[in-house]
């Protein structure tokens, strides 16, 4: 089976490592990008399973991200990681047609991230075995 | 008469007859028989001088009568008469005695006419000297008055907040110079037009706000001052710009009496500015400090999973709860802070209570195993409600996790949604430590913590609750409690029907 490709976009430097490792550990390859224009250029070179989206950020944020998707990426999952946590900002983003899952990073724990992930890797068959 | 004339002659002749018969004896037996019947003729004459003056006497009598008769009618006229008069003399008696009674008032009020007249000679003195006092106090007063009146104007003028008074039906009497300033409006414009007439009022979005809704009115309806609340209102100049204003009215009165009104207002353009750097401020602060903290947080649950010496392990485990303890503290001061700028509309909509309760449930599980508690959940599964829910969602996990906090080992935590009546009700209940009854009226206070709770037992920060009454006030509803001091506590969370 084809090694399940993740991309995470976080600007935070030490979260997205820390994001980067918890998913290592399940086998998966990870690519992490700082900003959102890094992440449609990482979508393009790597054409990520499932893209762990934050909101805000440097350069173009994850509103930007997600509509330049739209047309680009129409059918690449996305979760989204923020730490927004007002219903108008969840709405917004669940009208998104790439929008599978919205998560409050201060609610989660980094187990939580990975059974949200691995729900949208491994869509149909049981989690693959660690 | 004659009768009695001839008997004096018989008796002169029976005189001169004795005198003869002393002379001669002859004479003396004819005297003798003379004198016999003289003597005769003089009984006789007696007798019927008797019968006469009887007669006259019966005449007399019988005069007398008539006489008396007469005399007695006219004493008994007299008497009436005198009756009368005696009458009219009590009468007059009377008469005098009050006329005396009247002389002597009289006199009585003149004596007091005279102590009048003194007392007003007195006063009319007095007066003139007090009028000529007064007349000085008045041009003292006056000039007094003016000095008032100058300063009066020189603060009106120179404050730096609109002011405008109205009468009680909203007509403009005054305006200062900063309300001239601020609308531009000239204050003889103003005058006597109503206020919602000079001043349109708009919320942020433009809408224009009712009559009604119009501090000015509610003033002047409820008799009591009335000030902006968090959501900002905006006046409409002259020119028809808005500027975001801060008002506050309160009614005048003279005694009772509702004269009308005093408003004073205030162009908060430089607050907002502030507030707006503070806001973004905040959110870049807490992007900052929360997406680190997070890397922390999920560093140290990843490492808690590893195959760590038992030492180790408690270590981590106390860095990651108390990292996850500041995530919910940084969250609940950015929602304050968010709650008291007042820059927060709740998002209406309808809410899964089920479905919610048992995300929270599940979020502070953990908290409940550790402190080896069981939690009761009932809900209706079909209950919804229209609210917030993000916002519902923090007040509902601050009332479980104090829940969990202050409830000691073995103890019961509750919670039970219903419907009451058009409200939805939700009761947080636990067998915990309870608030002192002293203290239960401060538990809407920020940084307020109990005093029977030893800080060893939980950390906590007294904010929760602060917050926890300040959505409310957000998303409309109301909160109470019950608690006993080693009985447990129960919180009651009100919440009203949005209509659709």
């Amino acid at each position: 089976m084809q090694t399940k490709r993740v991309l995470i976009v976080e600007d935070e430097a030490s979260l997205a490592s820390v994001m980067g490792k918890v998913l290592s550990k399940n086998n998966v390859s990870v690519t992490i990008a700082h900003n959102g224009k890094e992440a449609l250029a990482a979508m393009e070179k790597e054409a990520p399973d499932v893209v762990l989206l934050d909101i805000l950020m440097p350069v173009l944020d994850g509103h930007g991200v997600m509509k330049a998707m739209k047309e680009k990426h129409p059918d690449c999952p996305v979760i989204v990681v923020s730490n927004l946590n007002d219903q108008r900002t969840r709405d917004k983003c669940k009208k998104e047609k790439n929008v599978k899952a919205y998560f409050v990073k201060s609610d989660m724990d980094d187990d939580d991230l990975w059974t949200a992930t691995q729900k949208f890797l491994f869509p149909l068959s049981s989690p693959q075995p660690q | 008469m004659s009768k009695k004339r001839r008997t004096s002659a018989f008796h002169g002749r029976a005189l001169r007859l004795k005198a003869l018969a002393k002379g001669k004896d002859k004479y003396a037996a004819t005297a003798k028989k003379l004198s016999r019947k003289a003597k005769q003729i003089v009984v006789t004459a007696r007798k019927n001088e008797a019968e006469v003056v009887l007669k006259e006497k019966e005449s007399i009598r019988r005069k007398l009568v008539v006489t008396a008769e007469k005399l007695h009618l006219k004493a008994r006229q007299l008497a009436v008469l005198a009756k009368g008069k005696e009458s009219v003399r009590r009468k007059l008696v009377v008469t005098a005695k009050e006329k005396e009674s009247i002389r002597r008032k009289l006199v009585v009020t003149a004596k007091e006419k005279e102590d009048v007249r003194r007392k007003l000679v007195v006063t009319a003195k007095k007066l003139k000297m007090s009028h000529a006092t007064l007349g000085k106090k008045v041009l003292e007063r006056t000039k007094d008055l003016e000095l008032l009146r100058a300063k009066d104007e020189a603060i009106l003028a120179s404050i730096g907040d609109g002011l405008v008074a109205t009468d009680k039906n909203k007509r403009i009497l005054l305006v200062n110079k900063a309300f001239e300033r601020l609308l531009g409006w000239k204050g003889g414009e103003a005058q006597g037009k109503y206020l919602s007439e000079v001043i349109p009022m708009v919320d942020s979005n433009g809408n224009a706000i009712a009559e009604s809704e119009r501090l000015l009115t509610m003033a002047i309806q409820k008799r009591s001052t009335a000030t902006t609340t968090i959501t900002t209102m905006y006046y409409k100049r002259k020119d028809g710009t808005y500027f975001p204003v801060a008002i506050t009215v309160a009614p005048i009165f003279t005694g009772n009496k509702l004269m009308g009104a005093v408003e004073v207002f205030r162009d908060i353009t430089k607050e907002k500015e502030i507030e707006k750097a503070k806001s973004e401020f905040m959110t870049i602060a807490s992007h900052q400090l929360r997406t680190p903290l997070t890397a922390i947080r999920w560093a140290l649950s990843s490492l808690k999973r590893e195959n760590l010496p038992e030492e180790q392990r408690t270590l981590v485990q106390t860095a990651h709860e108390t990292s996850t303890h500041m995530a919910v503290t940084i969250r609940r001061m950015l929602m304050i802070s968010r709650l008291e700028e007042g820059g927060t509309d709740p998002d209406i909509a309808e809410v899964d209570l089920p479905k919610v309760l048992e995300k929270i449930a599940r979020l502070h599980d953990t908290h409940r195993q550790r402190n080896g508690l069981e939690l009761v959940i009932r809900c209706p599964q079909h209950l919804r409600v229209r609210t917030d829910e993000q916002l519902l969602i923090e007040i509902l996990d601050n009332f479980l996790s104090n829940a969990y906090k202050y409830t000691p080992k073995g103890g019961k935590v509750s919670v039970e949604a219903m419907k009451e009546g058009e409200k939805i009700r939700i009761d947080v209940a636990d067998t915990g430590y309870g608030i002192p009854l002293a203290e239960q009226k401060r538990i809407p206070e920020k940084f307020f913590r109990a005093s029977n709770i030893a800080s060893p037992v939980e950390a906590g920060t007294g904010i929760g609750l602060y917050m926890v009454y300040n959505i409310v006030r957000l998303i409309g509803g109301t909160i109470s409690f019950v608690s006993e001091e080693n009985k447990g506590t129960t919180f009651t969370l009100l919440l009203p029907s949005h209509p659709l």
